[in-house]
């Protein structure tokens, strides 16, 4: 029932825009964002230490790991469409967006993340499936939402490419089920997520190594990792900063939880050793990818989306380690770089609405013209590169312990050459875009405070729980047991 | 009744692949999509034989679902998108020839990689699977070696529609509901790929999508 | 399975096969010369000029290019040659010719490639730009062409166990069920494309053709005269009812002589004349219908009859 009310919120949000046509109607978005992550925070203090929930008559289910994703998801949802808000009202008060396009764009954001939270809470791998397909559809409407050359290019790129991907871990899902239903699995259930756990031991390995293999492809493509990433720094640039924050934020580690269920019948099915190497594969080379393209990176925002690739890469590399201390850190970044990076994708939304561009050398001294804004990115690239106190220091700690516990430690020192030039590159950059004096001494309105505020919270939030692990500890462990033996 | 079965499958399964194949071949939208509604047409034949040789109401219906997504409403969707425009592959990146050729290696290449799957299968179906791993094949060369967004978005389905079989053959297809829900997002991304390709047109005028440099490092 | 047989009629009906590609190859021309003047709406010439025509040109006076070597002189005797073997052999009239045994699929192919080969190098030896331009594009041609033919057969030759072609006629006769395959249905289109290509008519070449710049085959006969003309022309009649008949013979095979005796001989004898007949009227109506396919679409037509025969021979070896 309260999975159900859970999907159901977002997408009564979603009507609330339909129904009332103006600012209101993004007020009540969050209003209801809000309480759906209050639920899923009460979802998931229930569900460390106890069964499951299900809902929807067994379609869906929330074990420690969904309720985990679901409150990931809510926080970034609440954060999106608060700046959402004032997003669409610069736009129609600028001319670039009709009212009706407004309220386009509104109902499709509440859909995306009713669609996202599906995909974490079905009980049914094909269900997941069918969900990230739906987030992949809805959102290229949003990448393209701009109208502009740029926008149509990248979604075009965006939904070929993603498709194609997507397409793959069909294939994978396919194979698995032909696994599962050789194994004994009833046809109806034999994708749900405890039959698939419960008969992972007598899955065809050969079959299964295939299947696990396309779903990495495939699932990887909406993840951003190599080989199929290059539709993402188009895509996370070109739409509206608070669509950016939740594909970035979010819809990437949505997928990636996809990886991670199936990596956990992988493990049980053939040891951990497969899923190992295909992982560490592709996340090397995605932070390598990162790297070299951060290191020339002329658009603050692309900067952002290449940002993500490394993030996920890193993510990949430590569910490789695969151990329980591997899959916490993991979560835990998950969260972190989620909050960080959205706040990061919405502050610059507000830079290029003041500054009016997105090239890294269009904008200057960003911390003496505009301190609030200029602030917060850069407070936020400081949490995003991993530096305390902030909670992806923390995550990537936990990581790298967790894979030199797991033999993988020449891969994290691999990881942190790639991540030390990241950390150059960028600093590089946002020494360009904040530090300086002006050039002309202008007087600059700063944001209003209900704009500034939600981005201030986000990146305390991303403090405390660096600081404090403590209110996550329990679920994060509950969560990492989910999908480790 | 058996050897009947399985020649209909063989044929169902083997017209996917040849319309495949003949994608690569034609140039004009229209004649396409015709290829395209033949292929959907049989795959959904494929559903419908299986469906029947097992007795399975939900796969007879999931037939039912694919002849029509797939065998109707797609193709008269990419039709309303080429706009009855005389759209053109002028200049494929790879030409026809070559891909010709080109899909002959990968075809002989799907049947070798999927033969452990085909005999993990075992039976008539098993030995299909490679027809539907060949036309998915296909379709990625379609997808990469034309530049028209209407072709583009053939490619896209052919990778589809050659999933969709593997699906048929290895399991009788995924439960009704998932099949359902796959099939609407299929349905959907066309329609969205449709209306990029008339905001492209109306914004780019007649273009080959290699053209489109905005966005580039 | 020869033993039945006594050796006279076997050697019989081996030169009534060879007697009949001689004199039938030019009717054939002629009637499909005819079809089409009757389809243009013209009355055309009698079905026999063709006969008259070599008849006439064996008169006249050999001429050689100056430059040309002892290569353009043995062209056409070659050309000839190595479709008389083929009519020896190859099953036309009857599931078992004298030297059955050595007709080969593979080995006609290429006997039939030998004929192709030196009619391109008799063009180059001329050294003339026409005659290189039309043995570049004839090579071009079976660069394709030749795969697609190999292929295809080999998926014949799958199911009967054997490239022996009166082996393949004789059990596909008796296994009917064969002939409605996918593979055979596949490697049947790959092997008409084919034919279409190798025999140098439309919508491939335009034999009629009098425009030097489009000519694959004209173009490579330019230089001969009289006699040798005469006998090139002959070979390439005799090429094409061969094609034709073998193709007859092992897609469609009823009425062929399976057993000894005159009756079955003659009903071979009319079967194979009605069946050719037959492709030789479709094949001049299908000229008439369809334009000459611009030069680069011919090896898009050839490369799609490669992967039909590659398909084919898959789904020989794949679906039992």
């Amino acid at each position: 029932m309260v999975l159900d009310m859970i999907l159901a919120l977002p997408l009564l949000g979603g009507a609330g825009f339909v129904a009332w046509r103006n600012q209101a109607a993004g007020w009540i978005a969050v209003a209801v964002n809000g309480v759906a992550l209050a639920l899923g925070v009460w979802v998931a203090i229930r569900a460390v230490g106890n069964a499951p929930l299900s809902g929807a008559e067994g379609l869906l289910r929330a074990d420690a790991l969904s309720a985990f994703m679901v409150v990931v998801i809510g926080t970034i949802a609440l954060l999106a469409s608060w700046i959402g808000v004032r997003t669409m009202a610069v736009e129609v008060a600028g001319g670039r967006c009709t009212p009706r396009r407004a309220t386009t764009y509104g109902v499709l954001v509440q859909a995306f993340v009713a669609a996202m939270l599906l995909a974490v809470l079905a009980a049914n791998v094909g269900v997941l499936w069918v969900a990230v397909e739906a987030t992949t559809i809805i959102t290229v409407f949003l990448v393209g939402h701009r109208r502009t050359r740029g926008a149509l290019e990248a979604s075009w790129k965006y939904l070929v490419i993603c498709s194609v991907g997507i397409a793959l871990a069909f294939f994978g899902t396919v194979l698995v089920y032909l696994c599962a239903l050789h194994a004994g699995g009833h046809s109806a259930s034999a994708l749900d997520w405890t039959s698939l756990m419960a008969r992972a031991r007598h899955l065809d390995p050969s079959v299964l190594r295939l299947g696990f293999a396309l779903i990495v492809l495939g699932y990887g493509t909406k993840v951003g990792l190599v080989p199929l990433h290059s539709w993402l720094p188009d895509a996370h640039s070109q739409a509206p900063a608070p669509v950016s924050a939740l594909m970035s934020g979010v819809l990437l580690t949505v997928a990636f939880y996809a990886i991670l269920r199936f990596k956990a019948v992988t493990d049980a099915a053939l040891g951990p050793g497969f899923s190992r190497t295909l992982l560490v594969v592709v996340a090397l080379a995605s932070l390598a990818v990162a790297a070299s393209l951060l290191l020339t990176q002329r658009d603050y925002k692309r900067m952002l989306a290449y940002h993500s690739i490394e993030h996920m890469g890193l993510i990949a590399l430590g569910a490789a380690a695969g151990i329980p201390l591997a899959i916490a850190g993991v979560l835990l970044h998950i969260f972190g770089h989620g909050l960080a990076k959205s706040v990061l994708f919405l502050t610059s939304g507000e830079i290029m609405a003041a500054e009016g561009t997105s090239r890294i050398d269009g904008v200057h001294a960003l911390l003496a013209r505009r301190p609030t804004l200029g602030g917060v990115f850069g407070i936020g690239l400081v949490a995003l590169l991993g530096l305390p106190p902030f909670s992806l220091f923390s995550s990537e700690l936990l990581m790298a312990r967790a894979e030199f516990q797991a033999g993988l430690g020449w891969a994290a020192v691999v990881a942190l050459v790639a991540m030390v030039v990241i950390f150059v590159a960028v600093v590089g950059h946002a020494r360009h875009m904040l530090l300086g004096a002006p050039s002309t001494p202008e007087t600059l309105a700063p944001p209003p405070a209900w704009v500034a505020t939600p981005l201030v919270m986000g990146l305390i939030a991303c403090g405390l729980i660096g600081i404090f692990a403590w209110p996550l500890s329990g679920l994060l462990e509950a969560a990492a047991h989910v999908v480790t033996p | 009744m058996s050897s009947a079965y399985s020649s209909t499958l063989t044929l169902a399964a083997g017209a996917v692949l040849i319309c495949a194949v003949v994608v690569l071949w034609v140039t004009s939208t229209r004649s396409m999509l015709i290829v395209v509604a033949t292929q959907g047409t049989a795959l959904g034949c494929v559903a419908m034989t299986l469906g029947v040789h097992v007795g399975d109401a939900g796969l007879i219906a999931t037939a039912a679902v694919e002849l029509a997504v797939k065998g109707l409403a797609i193709p008269v969707l990419i039709d309303r998108a080429a706009g009855g425009a005389l759209d053109r592959e002028r200049r494929p990146l790879v030409n026809v020839p070559a891909s010709l050729v080109a899909s002959a290696a990968l075809i002989v290449l799907a049947f070798t990689a999927a033969r452990g799957v085909a005999t993990f299968v075992g039976a008539t179906s098993g030995a299909l699977v490679p027809v539907g791993v060949a036309t998915l094949l296909v379709g990625f060369l379609v997808l990469v070696s034309r530049r028209r967004p209407i072709f583009q978005m053939v490619g896209l389905l052919l990778v589809d529609n050659g999933i969709a079989l593997v699906a048929f053959l290895c399991t009788a297809g995924v439960p009704f509901l998932i099949e359902v829900g796959v099939s609407l997002d299929v349905l959907l991304a066309v329609v969205v790929l449709m209306v990029l390709a008339q905001r492209l047109r109306s914004e780019f005028g007649d273009l080959d999508l290699d053209e489109l440099r905005e966005l580039h490092d | 399975m020869t033993s039945a047989w006594p050796a006279p009629s076997v050697v019989a009906v081996s030169v009534l096969q060879v007697l009949g590609v001689v004199v039938g190859g030019p009717l054939l021309v002629g009637l499909m010369r005819k079809v089409r003047c009757r389809l243009e709406g013209r009355v055309g010439p009698p079905v026999h000029q063709p006969l008259l025509d070599l008849r006439k040109l064996a008169r006249r006076e050999r001429t050689r290019p100056d430059r040309a070597s002892w290569i353009f002189s043995v062209v056409p005797v070659v050309l000839v040659a190595t479709t008389l073997v083929i009519a020896l052999v190859a099953p036309l009239l009857s599931t078992d010719p004298a030297f059955g045994w050595s007709a080969d699929l593979f080995a006609l192919i290429y006997l039939m490639l030998i004929g192709s080969v030196v009619l391109a190098l008799g063009a180059l030896d001329t050294g003339t730009a026409f005659g290189g331009m039309g043995a570049s594009r004839a090579m071009t041609i079976g660069a394709l062409s030749e795969p697609a033919l190999l292929v295809a057969v080999l998926a014949l030759s799958i199911p009967a166990h054997s490239s022996n072609v009166p082996t393949i006629v004789a059990r596909s006769l008796a296994h009917p069920a064969w002939l409605a395959t996918p593979q055979r249905l596949l490697s049947l289109v790959a092997f008409l494309i084919v034919i279409v290509a190798e025999s140098g008519r439309l919508p491939v070449d335009n034999p009629s053709t009098h425009l030097e710049l489009t000519m694959i085959h004209e173009a490579m006969i330019l230089e001969y005269a009289g006699a040798d003309l005469a006998l090139i022309k002959l070979g390439e009649s005799m090429r094409l009812i061969v094609l034709l008949a073998l193709f007859a013979d092992l897609f469609v095979p009823w009425g062929i002589a399976t057993a000894p005796g005159v009756g079955h001989v003659v009903v071979g004898v009319v079967a194979i004349g009605a069946k050719v007949a037959a492709l030789g009227v479709a094949l001049a109506a299908f000229e008439v219908a369809v334009a000459k396919l611009r030069l680069f679409r011919v090896p898009e037509l050839l490369a799609g009859a490669f992967v039909l025969a590659v398909l084919a021979v898959i789904s020989a070896l794949v679906v039992p």
